[in-house]
């Protein structure tokens, strides 16, 4: 058992956290403020290797591993959840199921474009009636020759408006059993034209895209359909077994940025004419923020461990996205209690936070989905089977 | 075009240095170490040449412990293709001429047309190694340099001298010098760029090869002054908060006080 990073993991760390600092943080207030998509901090982080994480280099990615990815998720969440949500649909939702269930052609089509950030790509599986119960969706794709026509609506997309690409999940086969009649395709945006109306009011992720899909006989050829007939629900699955990872890392960004702008603000304000620092309270709120944070990182590095091993890790990865999400809450909560007044304003950034970090227990899997995977594994019953 | 630079690891400069309790060096447990700012800029510099000429190659050299192996790890992801580190028993003593002296062994062996060094190191800010090391040498020495680039002229691929740019009051010159030179380094065009994923991956397969700097042959070393007492600057006062509402009056007492009190009108 080893708790040290690797020089290079310390190495991957220092850049994303130096360009969090320098390049993320500084623009992070305005384009909350404004509701901008960060295509400016994109355009850098593309260059960088950012994009790419454990995509193999022969597809255009890093090749790095699970640990570093959590690395580089944690320091652009730290910084800014709104770039953090586009990385983590990018790479865990987008990228890594290309390369898990992609032929070779698609690999080599998409992967390049999509590391480097030329490409922006979303995942398609919520829809307006179906979120956790998702094997019920209701978007359909008929075979029609050798193409199919896709019809239905999706909700809640990420990048959806940004994308060039879009991961779908549409039911080809009514017969089957709901989660067996499922079918995924890499829809090309330019190619086979898909709608994708912004969804406007967000609580946080303000300056995050978030759209709806809209697919009005869009006809897709076979070839674009990822992985096998009746495989989607599995690859839907597998998807966010990668995305939860890396929502989890992100979630521990925020709380570790609760814990910076504390413990700064806890040493400059005075009270009583003591810095409030001293105040016993303040380093209980403190003390908690440390300790949850600490527990969570852990947890999101024990399940990259088993992730880097190549064992199943859905187990792991949900422990850690439901404590790293429930936590973050928390922290931002108590990072505004230290702050007091000036922590309701967007002066300082902790009401960010605070609105940003909500959304963790809600997508990729809300908390209770993620109880019931983790009771399912303790007692051997699926509570929504 | 052959590029050798020197690097320095000093203290991260955002990190706060504390003065260690025997009052005459740092606290070495609070400190993140970093290549010196100057000599990131020359890292900056010969990289800004390597990308305007792919056939130049740069190499960074680093004197002191086995530490500054990371700062050669992070010049190396930067982009430079080699890094050696001159280490061993007594490097991290020697003196300024002597890490010339050390230096230049290197220099001489490794037969750069430029070699570049920070102005002066963030720890100690002595100035002194840079020129000192063109002295060893015997090489031409261009200090406070902004920029260079191969002069014109002469067949292809060989180097016809070193057109230097050189800040000064008010504006910058042009030198010309024969090569090899050794320039110090003012700041290089651009920011220093950070390490891509790709160039971390690439430096995690290189090897670092360490010289001892005793098979350096670089003579017994000079006196060496030691500092006797280290001090933090003095606790800044509290500001003075004006708090007369009349624009005009506070603006009067304000241009007062700075020119007055705190002398800098």
């Amino acid at each position: 058992m080893d708790f040290d990073l690797t020089p290079e993991q310390e190495q991957i760390r220092k850049l994303a956290h130096d360009f969090a600092d320098q390049e993320i943080a500084p623009g992070a207030r305005e384009r909350d403020r404004s509701m901008t998509f960060p295509h400016e901090v994109l355009k850098k982080m593309g260059p960088l290797g950012l994009l790419g994480g454990p995509v193999p280099e022969q597809y255009g990615g890093m090749g790095i591993d699970y640990i570093s990815h959590a690395i580089i998720t944690e320091e652009v969440g730290r910084a800014d959840s709104s770039v953090r949500t586009t990385l983590s649909v990018q790479i865990s939702l987008v990228e890594l199921t290309i390369l898990k269930f992609g032929t070779e052609e698609q690999k080599r089509t998409y992967l390049p474009k999509l590391c480097s950030g030329e490409w922006i790509g979303c995942f398609g599986l919520t829809e307006p009636g179906y979120g956790s119960d998702a094997a019920g969706l209701a978007t359909t794709a008929v075979k029609d020759g050798n193409d199919w026509i896709v019809n239905g609506r999706k909700m809640w997309i990420s990048n959806g408006g940004m994308s060039k690409l879009a991961l779908v999940f549409a039911r080809t086969d009514p017969s089957a059993p709901k989660a067996h009649g499922i079918s995924a395709f890499l829809l090309e945006r330019d190619q086979h034209p898909y709608d994708a109306p912004t969804i406007h009011g967000k609580l946080g992720l303000r300056s995050s895209n978030t759209s709806e899909l809209v697919f009005d006989h869009v006809r897709v050829p076979d070839g674009q359909r990822l992985g096998e007939l009746g495989q989607g629900f599995k690859i839907a699955m597998t998807a966010l077994d990668g995305g939860r990872y890396s929502v989890a890392a992100g979630a521990v960004g925020i709380a570790q940025a609760c814990i910076d702008a504390s413990v700064a603000y806890a040493g400059q304000r005075k009270t009583f004419g003591k810095p409030i620092a001293s105040y016993q309270l303040v380093q209980e709120l403190i003390a908690d923020m440390i300790v949850e944070t600490e527990a969570a990182r852990l947890l999101v590095y024990k399940a990259g461990h088993e992730k880097n091993a190549g064992r199943p890790s859905t187990r792991a990865t949900s422990i850690a996205k439901l404590y790293a999400a429930e936590i973050a809450s928390r922290c931002a909560d108590r990072a505004i209690q230290v702050h007091g007044g000036y922590g309701f304003s967007d002066e300082f950034p902790v009401e960010r936070y605070y609105r940003d970090a909500r959304v963790n227990r809600l997508y990729e899997g809300t908390s209770q989905i993620q109880k019931l995977i983790i009771g399912r594994f303790a007692t051997g019953i699926d509570a929504i089977a | 075009m052959k590029i050798l630079v020197c690097a320095k690891q000093t203290p991260d400069s955002t990190v706060r240095v504390k003065v260690a309790p025997d009052g005459r060096s740092v606290d070495a447990a609070q400190i993140t170490w970093a290549v010196s700012p100057y000599d990131e800029y020359a890292v900056e510099m010969a990289l800004e040449r390597k990308d305007a000429d792919a056939s130049t190659t740069v190499a960074v050299v680093s004197l002191g412990a086995a530490r500054a192996k990371d700062s050669l790890r992070q010049a190396l992801a930067m982009g430079c293709d080699e890094a050696i580190l001159v280490s061993g028993p007594g490097a991290e003593a020697l003196e300024g001429l002597g890490v010339a002296k050390a230096l230049a062994a290197v220099a001489q062996e490794a037969k750069p047309d430029v070699v570049l060094c920070g102005r002066q190191a963030s720890d100690d800010d002595q100035g002194l190694v840079g020129a000192a090391l063109a002295e060893a040498l015997g090489w031409p020495h261009v200090a406070t340099v902004t920029k260079f680039a191969p002069a014109d002229g002469g067949p292809a691929g060989s180097v016809n001298g070193i057109d230097v740019w050189k800040e000064v009051e008010g504006g910058h010159e042009v030198w010309r010098a024969p090569g090899p030179v050794v320039l110090t380094v003012q700041k290089s065009e651009k920011e220093p760029r950070y390490p891509s994923l790709p160039g971390i991956m690439k430096a995690k397969k290189k090897e670092i090869p360490e010289k001892d700097v005793a098979s350096l042959g670089i003579g017994a070393s000079l006196p060496k002054p030691e500092i006797v007492k280290m001090e933090p600057p003095a606790a800044r006062g509290g500001g003075k908060i004006m708090k007369d509402g009349d624009a005009k009056r506070t603006a009067q007492e304000l241009a007062r006080l700075l020119r007055e009190e705190a002398k800098v009108l």
